[in-house]
């Protein structure tokens, strides 16, 4: 990371520790809970101001990390931060996973994963919290970590990051999980700013980089691994998520209103539905007496003014 | 014995919560008379320099009051006024305001400009904070069918950085605009209902 380590030691020192209490991360989604060794598993938001770091030096902890905590009495257990010091908005938000996986001697132990805005898929060592490995970058990263100017500094991995909130789906016969990506190419710009009271506070902007597309993947990735196993292209950033069947399906939707099933080994498009709006939820998948269905809500999204709707589609397997 | 509490008191707090509304929206109607010269009836300016207030987000109205009042927003006309305001006051005026039907203001667009200025809020990235349809959402305020001089004052102020009580995120994106882009925008917004 490009930090200026002796600057954040000076502003310490001449301001003091009192950022803390205006430093954000918040728990955005849904937390991962495992009853055998009653740990919660959440992952933290990004540090406030987004893009502004001289107002809060340090490494800013919990932000942008997975944090094991103790179910009973919230006692911390252990944790892991992916990006410290954050000015980019990469933040750890998509739901953590549990599921055994490989460690590095190739043995079979209970896991945590958590898919980054990063654009990796992070794979813990449950007990730990040790990182086993990372997986190969599942959206493109040009100029990974550039600082934000005034003018504006291009990366190529967009604010919304390579995985948003979307909740990844993992196959563990298959040693897959699924990620729903955006490539959205974004320069970041920095403005000091104070503390507003109690307002949005990014002390900078981003900006849509002029003239370069946008898309999305669906992309199964080797949690045993790290490897990328295929990918599919949408043609616009995903957010929403992924579900995984049995039957060695995955299902995501799109904010063009498709919703399409994948072969979950290879990722070859099976069916597809148009919803009228955009498929902008993950899906779910029940029984009723035997028979499977599959459930996803169409309401289209906000954020990126994907076309709104108020409808659930329920379809029989 | 507890579902009963736990509803009694649910009803109570929702009764509560309906009276203090209705309070809160009645006593900023009546404080609101003195708003009419600039911001029109009902907060639906008729002046294109004064921002249209009525079906604003009434947590960006409260805000931007008490900015004024404590220096954060400075502006000749608002200042004086917010500084005389209490909290209470604040906040019925924002229920109030938000409450109210907006009209459209009567401009009529450049559809030239009006495409002009999608895409650049497109490129702007306006709808991750104002949301799509610029509808607005709690502290970021509804910019569609605002009057077109308010929004290139604004924009032109954010990027003079004499507003400076956006926690950089307008005062940043602004110094990326020429004033034609801030026409164009105005003209855009403007043109959404």
């Amino acid at each position: 990371m490009k930090r200026n380590i002796a600057a954040e030691k000076a502003a310490l020192a001449k301001n003091g520790g009192g950022f803390y209490k205006t430093l954000g991360g918040g728990v955005w989604m849904t937390p991962a809970v495992d009853i055998k060794t009653n740990t919660v598993f959440f992952v933290v938001g990004n540090p406030s101001p987004d893009l502004y770091g001289a107002e809060r030096p340090g490494d800013n902890l919990y932000t942008d990390s997975i944090v094991a905590v103790d179910l009973n009495t919230g006692n911390y257990k252990w944790h892991y931060q992916y990006v410290a010091h954050d000015v980019w908005d990469l933040d750890a938000v998509s739901p953590p996973i549990l599921v055994d996986v490989k460690d590095k001697n190739g043995k079979m132990i209970p896991g945590v994963i958590h898919g980054g805005k990063t654009g990796h898929i992070y794979v813990h060592n449950r007990s730990s919290g040790n990182l086993i490995r990372f997986s190969d970058p599942m959206v493109s990263q040009e100029g990974l970590w550039t600082l934000p100017t005034k003018e504006g500094a291009r990366m190529s991995l967009g604010a919304d990051g390579g995985v948003e909130w979307s909740p990844m789906a993992v196959n563990p016969g298959l040693r897959l999980a699924f990620a729903v990506n955006l490539e959205q190419p974004m320069t970041y710009h920095v403005e000091a700013a104070a503390y507003p009271g109690g307002k949005l506070w990014l002390g900078g902007s981003f900006k849509n980089s002029v003239g370069e597309e946008q898309f999305g993947n669906v992309t199964a990735v080797n949690i045993d691994t790290g490897k990328v196993v295929w990918k599919a292209r949408t043609d616009q950033p995903m957010i929403g998520g992924a579900l995984s069947t049995a039957g060695n399906l995955v299902f995501a939707g799109e904010g063009n209103g498709w919703f399409k099933a994948y072969d979950a080994k290879t990722g070859k498009v099976l069916w597809q539905y148009q919803c009228g709006a955009g498929v902008n939820a993950p899906a779910t998948s029940y029984t009723v007496n035997g028979k499977q269905y599959i459930a996803v809500a169409a309401g289209g999204n906000t954020q990126l003014d994907f076309k709104r709707g108020n409808s659930v589609f329920v379809f029989a397997l | 014995m507890t579902c009963q509490v736990v509803l009694a008191t649910i009803v109570a707090l929702a009764a509560f919560s309906l009276s203090a509304q209705a309070q809160d929206v009645e006593a900023g109607k009546k404080r609101a008379e003195a708003c009419v010269a600039c911001h029109g009836p009902n907060g639906n300016s008729q002046a294109g320099t004064f921002p249209v207030l009525a079906g604003q987000s009434d947590r960006y109205l409260y805000l931007q009051l008490r900015d004024y009042k404590e220096g954060r927003r400075k502006n000749s006309l608002m200042s004086p006024i917010a500084a005389g305001l209490e909290k209470q006051d604040m906040k019925d005026l924002a229920a109030y305001f938000s409450k109210q039907n907006q009209e459209r203001t009567g401009f009529k667009s450049d559809m030239a400009r009006v495409e002009a200025g999608a895409r650049k809020a497109e490129e702007s990235l306006c709808a991750m904070c104002h949301l799509g349809g610029m509808k607005g959402q709690n502290e970021v305020p509804r910019l569609a069918g605002q009057n077109p001089d308010y929004v290139v004052t604004q924009l032109k102020s954010f990027k003079a950085r004499e507003r400076t009580n956006d926690a950089g995120n307008m005062t940043s994106l602004a110094q990326t605009l020429s004033e034609e882009d801030m026409v164009n925008l105005a003209h855009w917004i403007s043109n959404l209902h």
